[in-house]
Parts: structure tokens; sequence; C-alpha cells
């Protein structure tokens, strides 16, 4: 962990016509640290966190990456997404292409890769998560659990320095979660920046850097998973009473 | 702005090649060739008593002649839009004819007359009032009939009515004197009556403001007369008449042997079939692709500006298109296209038609891609976009592909109307399968054969095809 500011939302909005979902939310996230963020259904995190990928487009205030705000510019947009991966609930792979091919892709028509280096690449990423002899097989014939790892594999075949999770297993049957959340802690522990939106408070509790709890669009609190799991706010008390 | 496109298609006709291979300037002569003995189709040539005059025109006056055969009543428009020179159809002088174009001094006096069936108790024109009577549509016996007796059964080409007269359809026909005796000679069912409806004269019809060419007609129309050609050429024909009947009753077969002989081996008249049938697959398989091509950019801007909210302009030119297109018959758009959009420049009629069917279909590929595309998961979108890749980019790669695979049938489907809807050629007299099997049955007034071996031909075409689209469908099934 360094103390180099990589990612970071300043006074971020996101107004939709009948909902502020996201009220001024500032966060900093420093290169090699896993931040958590929690809260209760409808509190903006999964709003804010794709905002923070430009999937929503902010109504107020700004992203910076490496200290520089994201220009409204399509091109920029473009170029930085290649370096802050996105994983989604719903794995959102493309149907129409092999597993190897959703992997590819991105790095080879992006530029990023020659197509053989890419090919190099993203098997030895198939083998790390023993999926190398689904290479040529399609989404629908893969589990929801290997779907997810696959989706994880494809993000970080763009190289990204940061990586944002969308509720990465609350799609997954319960036997699922256990092989998509080690493969997150791995790339924690390696030293990737992620930023993840989640309901396991266990998981979270044991990977987590800093914990950031959302009501109501606002972020009320964010310390070490074991402060904040004690917070003498009584509606950080009360929810985490309720989950846990 | 009107002055201004003016000029440019003024420009654009200059910088056309001259028309015509030779050196000789060419004489375009138009006319609807399905009325013997005046013009009728004879061993896959045009030949007949106009067609005959006219050639002597062009002879004595060094011009290169060009035939255009097409219906009846596009014929007038044909000249007036310069698709034409001269139209030499058989076409009778009337006040209505004569403010829309010039007419050549008479060639020949004709009359009407009813045809009818060898039992029937019509005997003059006086009791044809509250009977079926067929004409046909836009010839002077038609306007006669409406003026003075009663509203008619229009059809497209003469020997169509007398097929519907000896099926019982009608109880009598209104036609010249000449195309008639072919008709009765062929049909020994049916009889002309002697007294004539009314007499009329023929005359070539011109361009109004072609003094010039008028002229040239006119005065060698009188040598002919002087000359004596005319009444050769007339002979000629009444002589063709004669073997007409000749054929007719000394036919080699009978029976379904007999019409099948003369509807398609006797004069190689299978040949229409084939040659229409190739027109038939170049139009739709071309249009079909412009079709796509249109479709596909079309409904990109409609998603884009529906999704992100820009293009908005070109949007709005997208759903003018659609509602156009959709909303007008697809034989009107092919008429405007060839007698207005390209009025008046020499184009090949089978890219017409591509053009026509290509524009015409895009506007229904446009929105069943909208609806693949729309189809897709929004998720697709946003893993693509959360990849680096732009807007275009993820809609080829991701969105476009899945969208295609989700409306094949719907496109196949398309393809399979399309295919169908080019049959409606004929009105600009290109000659596809349907219109090959009108010229068949227009020589052996046999409706029933050439019309069943058209529809064969054309549901072998969507049956293979279908067979095709699903061979595709299961390839592209394997991957899920």
């Amino acid at each position: 962990m360094s103390n180099e500011i990589i990612l970071e939302a300043r006074d971020l909005v996101k107004e939709f016509p009948a909902l502020r979902a996201v009220d001024e939310v500032s966060l900093p996230v420093h290169r090699g640290e896993a931040v958590f963020i929690v809260g209760p259904s409808g509190s903006g995190k999964s709003t804010f966190l794709r905002c923070l990928n430009m999937l929503e487009t902010p109504t107020g205030g700004e992203v910076l990456f490496h200290g520089k705000a994201i220009a409204g510019s399509s091109a920029s947009i473009n170029h930085y997404r290649c370096k802050v991966g996105m994983v989604f609930q719903h794995f959102n792979l493309f149907p129409h292409l092999t597993i190897l091919q959703n992997i590819t892709l991105a790095p080879v028509k992006t530029g990023l890769l020659p197509e053989k280096k890419a090919v190099a690449e993203a098997i030895e990423l198939l083998e790390r998560i023993g999926l190398a002899d689904k290479a040529k097989a399609y989404p629908m014939q893969l589990s929801g659990g290997q779907k997810q790892r696959v989706a994880i594999v494809r993000a970080c075949a763009m190289h990204p320095e940061v990586l944002l999770f969308d509720e990465p297993t609350s799609a997954l049957d319960p036997e699922m979660v256990g092989e998509v959340q080690n493969l997150m802690k791995e790339l924690a522990a390696e030293g990737m920046t992620m930023v993840v939106v989640t309901h396991e408070i266990g998981f979270a509790a044991e990977v987590a850097d800093w914990m950031v709890f959302m009501d109501r669009g606002k972020i009320l609190e964010t310390g070490k998973p074991a402060v904040l799991m004690n917070s003498v706010n009584p509606r950080i008390r009360d929810f985490f009473s309720k989950v846990i | 702005m009107k002055r201004y496109i003016l000029t440019i298609l003024f420009l654009l006709t200059l910088l056309l090649p001259a028309y015509g291979a030779g050196n000789k300037p060419v004489l375009r002569m138009v006319t609807s060739a399905n009325f013997p003995p005046y013009e009728f189709h004879d061993n896959n040539t045009i030949v007949g008593i106009d067609v005959d005059i006219v050639r002597e025109i062009a002879k004595r006056n060094n011009f290169d002649l060009l035939i255009e055969d097409m219906k009846f009543d596009s014929i007038i428009a044909a000249v007036q839009t310069g698709k034409g020179d001269i139209a030499a159809s058989a076409i009778t002088v009337t006040e209505d004819r004569k403010k829309m174009v010039d007419f050549s001094i008479p060639y020949v006096t004709s009359r009407q007359v009813i045809i009818v069936p060898g039992d029937s108790l019509i005997d003059s024109g006086k009791v044809l009032k509250g009977k079926r009577i067929g004409v046909q549509h836009g010839t002077t016996g038609d306007n006669y009939v409406t003026e003075n007796i009663g509203e008619p059964q229009r059809y497209d080409d003469a020997s169509m009515a007398i097929t519907a007269l000896l099926k019982g359809k009608l109880d009598a026909v209104v036609l010249d004197y000449e195309p008639s005796q072919v008709h009765a000679a062929k049909n020994p069912a049916l009889k002309i009556l002697e007294e004539p409806l009314f007499f009329e004269e023929y005359a070539f019809a011109v361009a109004k403001g072609r003094g010039q060419l008028l002229a040239v007609i006119n005065q060698t129309l009188s040598q002919l007369k002087k000359d004596g050609v005319l009444t050769e050429i007339r002979k000629k024909y009444e002589k063709h008449t004669e073997e007409v009947v000749k054929n007719v009753t000394e036919e080699k077969y009978t029976g379904i042997a007999g019409d099948f002989y003369t509807n398609f081996v006797k004069d190689n008249r299978w040949q229409y079939l084939v040659d229409g049938f190739y027109v038939t697959i170049a139009v739709a398989v071309s249009s079909v692709l412009f079709g796509v091509l249109i479709g596909f950019v079309v409904a990109v801007i409609r998603s884009t500006a529906d999704q992100t909210g820009k293009l908005k302009i070109a949007n709005f030119f997208c759903r003018l298109y659609l509602a156009v297109i959709r909303g007008t018959p697809v034989v009107l758009q092919l008429l405007i296209i060839y007698f207005v959009v390209f009025g008046s420049v020499d184009v090949d009629k089978v890219l017409v038609a591509i053009i026509a069917f290509g524009i015409n279909s895009g506007a229904y590929v446009a929105e069943i891609i909208r609806s693949g595309i729309m189809s897709v998961d929004r998720g697709q979108m946003e893993a693509g976009r959360s990849l680096g890749f732009s807007y275009l980019q993820t809609m080829n790669l991701i969105i476009l592909p899945q969208a295609f695979k989700n409306v094949l049938p719907a496109l196949g489907n398309e393809f399979i109307v399309l295919l169908k809807e080019t049959s409606v050629c004929g009105f600009i007299a290109l000659q596809d399968l349907t219109k090959g099997g009108d010229i068949i049955r227009s020589q052996t007034y046999n409706a029933f054969m050439p019309l069943i071996a058209v529809a064969l031909i054309y549901l072998l075409l969507v049956v293979i095809f279908s067979k095709l689209l699903e061979i595709l469908e299961k390839r592209l099934k394997r991957n899920e």
C-alpha cells in the first residue's frame, strides 16, 4: 500500500428526475487498496460505483484518475475505461463468443496487445482459474461461478489499474459464492486496487482495507472494518445487527 | 431551388453516354406488345403492324430503332417524360389524349367491336347495358363503355379479358377489330358481332414540343400511304392472322399435354420464364442486400438516438424515411422512381427495380434490426463500454452480431415477402418472372398453365430459400 491516490471521487452527485441517488460523495482510493462499499439497498452504492466508471454520467462533482479529472470527451472516457475494469452482478459475458474470445476481444480490438500475445495471456489467466479446458466453450455452457470468474479475468486482461465490482456474488447460487470470493481475495492479496459493492459483510470484513458505509446517497462513515462495524452511529449499528 | 435541380439534371444527361451503340440517332418506340396483330411477342421478338410501320419510318430517316414494351396505360406517360420518342400501340386519337401528347396523322381507321360467346343472346351494342363487359384498361373501348354504357371490368391486357370471357366471368368484351379477329380465330367458342360499337382512328403519339420529329413521322406516313407500303404491311399481318388460325386448328397435341406444349414448348416460350426467373432473382437478391445495408445504418442511427440522445437530425430523417416508405405501396414507389426520379435519365430498369425495392425493403429491415438491437440485454452494451470500446465498436463487435442472430427468421421472412413483391416489376416493363408468364398468357390465351407454372416457380424458390435459412440458423445456434 502506498499513499498515492489513484482514483478519487470529489463531491460526486448523480441526480435522477425524482431522486438524488448519489449526494456529494467524496472518496479517495489509494493504490493497492481494497475498498468495500456496504449499506442498505437503495443507498446509492451501485450508482456511485457506476459513476466511477462513467456508465452513469455524474450530474455534479468529478472523478479524478491519477489526479486528473475525467474529461467529457468520449475518447478520453474510453481510454480511462481501459484502465479501470468493471465486473457486473450479471457477469455480462458475450454469449456469441467463446470464453477465449470473450477475454481476448478487448485487448486485441483496443490495440492493447497483438492477438498472439492476448491469446497467450488469456490462456494463462484461464489456467490460473482452472478453466483452461473451457477456452473453446461458450458462456451458456458454464456455471454461474465459472462465468463470474471468466468475467473477472476478462477485466484483468486489459491490465487495469483499478477493478470495480458491482455486487459480484449476489446473482450466484450459494455454493458458487466461495470460488468467486477466493479469486477476489487472491487479486487483493496481489495488490490489485479494488472498489467493491457488496452485501457479503463477512467477506468484506475479511478482505477490505477500508469499509465505506453509504446510506441515502451519502457516505455516513469510512473506516477499518473492525472500527466501522462497531460504529456508534445508530443507523450503522442497526444495519450490521440485521445483516450479521 | 427548382431551377438549380433542373440544371443539375440537365448536366447529368449531358454526362451520360449517347444513347445507343451506333453512330445513328436512336428512335425509341414504346408499345404494349399484347395486341396482335398491331404489336405482339413472336419468338422472343416484338412484331406487328405498328412495329413494321415505325421500323419503316426509322429506316427511311436513318434512325436506329429501339423497342420498349410496357403496360398500355404507361405509354402516354412514357413519351411525356421522355422515356420514349414515339408511342406506337394502336392508340386511338381522343380529345383527352390530345391534351397530353401530339398525334401524327392517322394511319388506320379501325373500329371497336363486341366479342361474345357463340351462344350469347347479345346481338348488338344496344343491349349491353347492365351486362358484365370486359375492356383493356385505358383504351378507347374502356372510355366509350364507361361513358355510354356503364362501369366495365378493366383488364391489364386484352387476352386476360378474353380469358375471363371464356371462363364465363364476363358477358362481352369490347376490343379493337383486328386483335378481335385473332382472338376469335384462336377461340372458336367466341364470335364477333358484325355491327361495330364505334369507329376510330389510330395514330402515333410524341411528346408535346417535338414538332420536328412529328413532321418527319407525318411526312413518312404520307409516303408510305402513297407507295402502298401501308397496305402491304396490313396484308402481311392478315396472312399472319390466317396462319395463327391454321396453327390453332392443327395443334399437334390435345388436352393437358397440348396445353403444356403450346404454353411452354412451342416457339420456345419457356424462354420467357427462364429470362424472367433470372431477372426476379437478380432484383430480389440485390435489393435485399441493398436493403440490409440501409437497414443496418438506419437501425443503428435510430437505436443510438434512442439510447444516447445524440444524432437527433439524422434520426429525424430516418423516421421520415420509415414513415414515407412504409406508408406507401411499393408499386407506387417503383413507378415514382422510374418515371419521376429517373424520369429524364436513361437508366437500366433492373437497376431501377433494385433501387426501388432496396429502398423499400430497407425500411422494414431497419425496424427488424432495431428490434433485434433492443432485444439484446442492456448489460452487453455496458460490458462492452466498460472494457474501453466506443459506442460504435460495441455495436459492431457485440450488439449487432447478437441482434442479427435474433432477427434472422424475421429477415428471412422479409426476403420472402420481397421476392414475391418484385412481381410488380411489369409496371415499368421489366420482364420478370410474373411478366414472363403474362406474355405467354397473352400469346396462348390460356390462363391456367402460365399462372400455375409461375406460381410453382415462386413456391419452389421460397421452399429452397427457407431450407437454406434453416441450415444457417442451426449453424448459428451451435454457439449456444
